[in-house]
């Protein structure tokens, strides 16, 4: 009888301590939240509560009109979608031959990647201004979508390659018996195959170029080249103070497409990730 | 039998020319792109390339190197001291803290378990930077940031969380284990649910203690499961940028703290003060220090599975 209640005493006890936690971890976003949907912003008053007295979306209607958030919007995407598609057309291919196929000087490739993989793109960031510039490519989109690609490429290598191992290869020595040709096992059969980690790696380089600011800051200049994360980062930068309600209500615009991503994705993240040999 | 070796020899080189063809633009891709900036950069680093001599700069062979490796006070030394420091007190507390809160989430009876699972990867699911950006304005702003209006209705004074190096340090290690506990509460939640429940039963026939049980059992079984995840989870702690960038150093918003772990001392120096040699053979460095870790990295995991 005792060691029943002692044990529901402590159940409680864990309970109580993951809501605890669980509030705590959110507070920064909750706060964010609530500041970004308060309409008197009493910043500096004493009598802070949690949830707002008097609603408003007038933080979110700044974001849209006054900032020029839709232009780095379509920034971002435009920039995305042409990394993406870039870094998976060169990049789906190229891990399938060096998944299957043995030719000379595979695994030297192989294991150059694994030590370019350490690199961080941003210790490069000096040569590659300085590379660019004389092309004239900085403050360009094509110059971000060179630094992305490149920057991706060698991770959209590995986390595919990692997965097409994990096929058997059985499946496509069959369907060559039966006749099929390269082209035709490539696109009938192992396509479909790789769609898990296809659709994580392509997730993954989407969720970079959305998130990445420090190239954007550096090498655009002007706010209207800037894309969302260099967008945000300019918001904040600029009037500390007076904009931080719009920055909160900005911050969580920003997020929340890939926050949905995000869930959305879960079970696959994890799969499509951890089967690959290298990972963020 | 001639013919035929020819014919197979042949064979072999069309193929390994067709799949140099389907390698080719994303190795073409890396070559240009990644590989040919790292090479730049390593001859940048031998000269004295920097705003003033950004086109007719000289060669000053080692010197750059020199002063970063010899020069105690050009600060990368320090940096360097502080990024291995900064690396294993977060990889501790990252460890200890998943370790428990997995451990308790697997506690038989706690029904919510999914729902607190949920609420604590959010963290993961949010844009890194904007996160930072958040943590920076809403909770460490020293006038209207949450931590010291809480506070100030204590009647205490306001504190400078990112001012000093000490405070700097303790609020950029909160917000990376914020980061970062979600992805290796994952790990190790994981890792405990694939473990043979059976050894637990004979333990607890003999009456093994929980201490003794996770000493003995739990840690043992899942270390190699964890291992690859843990391994990543320290390059990236070891190549943080983000964190200590955004809360203290940002251009026109320095706090004062004079933090640096080797990655914002190299971008400081590059795009700053714009000593691109200088930074250049800092990044050389760094990217030689990590390649020396991948490869004791890989051989340690080897000595592991043998």
């Amino acid at each position: 009888m005792r060691g029943k209640k002692k044990e529901k005493l402590l159940l409680l006890l864990v309970n109580l301590l993951f809501i605890v936690i669980c509030f705590g971890v959110l507070v920064p976003v909750l706060y964010a939240l609530s500041v970004s949907l308060n309409e008197n912003n009493s910043l500096l008053s004493s009598e802070f509560s949690f949830i707002p007295r008097k609603m408003t979306l007038e933080n979110y209607r700044a974001v849209f009109f006054d900032e020029p958030i839709l232009l780095w919007l379509k920034n971002s995407v435009i920039l995305a979608v042409i990394t993406l598609g870039i870094s998976m057309s060169c990049g789906i291919p190229a891990a399938y031959v060096f998944s299957r196929r043995q030719f000379p000087g595979r695994k030297a490739i192989l294991r150059g990647l694994v030590l370019l993989y350490a690199f961080p793109s941003l210790l490069s960031m000096t040569a590659l201004y300085k590379l660019l510039t004389p092309m004239g490519l900085i403050n360009t989109k094509a110059g971000l979508v060179i630094v992305y690609t490149g920057t991706m490429a060698v991770f959209a290598l590995w986390n595919m390659k990692g997965y097409f191992d994990t096929i058997p290869v059985e499946i496509e020595e069959a369907a060559k018996v039966d006749g099929a040709s390269p082209m035709q096992i490539v696109t009938r059969i192992v396509l479909p195959l790789a769609k898990p980690t296809i659709a994580v790696t392509a997730m993954m380089i989407l969720i970079y170029v959305w998130n990445e600011y420090i190239f954007a800051i550096n090498f655009m200049m002007g706010s209207d080249t800037y894309t969302l994360a260099a967008g945000l980062n300019s918001l904040q930068a600029t009037e500390m103070s007076g904009s931080w309600p719009v920055f909160s209500a900005a911050s969580l615009v920003v997020s929340l497409p890939i926050l949905i991503i995000f869930f959305a994705l879960q079970k696959n993240m994890t799969t499509g990730l951890t089967s690959g040999g290298v990972k963020g | 039998m001639t013919n035929n070796g020819t014919n197979k020899e042949n064979c072999k080189r069309k193929d390994a020319l067709i799949s140099y063809l389907w390698a080719g633009p994303s190795l073409i891709l890396i070559a240009l792109i990644v590989v040919f900036p790292i090479l730049y950069t390593a001859y940048i680093s031998f000269t004295n390339m920097n705003v003033y001599h950004w086109n007719n700069y000289e060669f000053v062979g080692l010197h750059n190197y020199v002063n970063a490796l010899l020069v105690f006070d050009s600060g990368f030394l320090s940096a360097l001291l502080m990024t291995i420091f900064w690396t294993l007190v977060n990889m501790v507390l990252q460890l200890v803290i998943a370790f428990v809160l997995a451990s308790l989430l697997n506690i038989k009876k706690l029904r919510l378990r999914n729902v607190y699972k949920t609420l604590l990867i959010f963290p993961w699911a949010m844009p890194g930077y904007v996160s930072i950006l958040l943590w920076k304005t809403g909770m460490f702003n020293s006038q209207f940031g949450l931590l010291n209006q809480f506070l100030a209705k204590l009647g205490k004074e306001p504190v400078r969380w990112l001012g000093t190096n000490t405070m700097a340090f303790i609020s950029c290690t909160v917000v990376n284990l914020w980061l970062a506990l979600p992805f290796m509460i994952t790990i190790i939640d994981g890792a405990l649910q694939s473990l043979d429940k059976s050894y637990y039963e004979n333990a607890l026939l003999e009456g093994a203690t929980w201490t003794q049980r996770t000493r003995y059992i739990t840690v043992p079984m899942i270390k190699p499961i964890i291992a690859p995840s843990v391994v990543i989870t320290i390059f990236t702690t070891f190549k943080q940028f983000d964190v200590i960038y955004l809360l203290t150093q940002q251009v026109g918003s320095k706090t004062g703290s004079s933090l640096h772990t080797i990655l914002t001392y190299a971008y400081e120096n590059a795009f700053i003060t714009n000593n691109y040699g200088y930074s250049s053979a800092v990044s050389i460095i760094i990217f030689a220090l990590l390649i020396l870790f991948t490869i004791l990295g890989e051989r340690g995991g080897k000595g592991e599975k043998a």
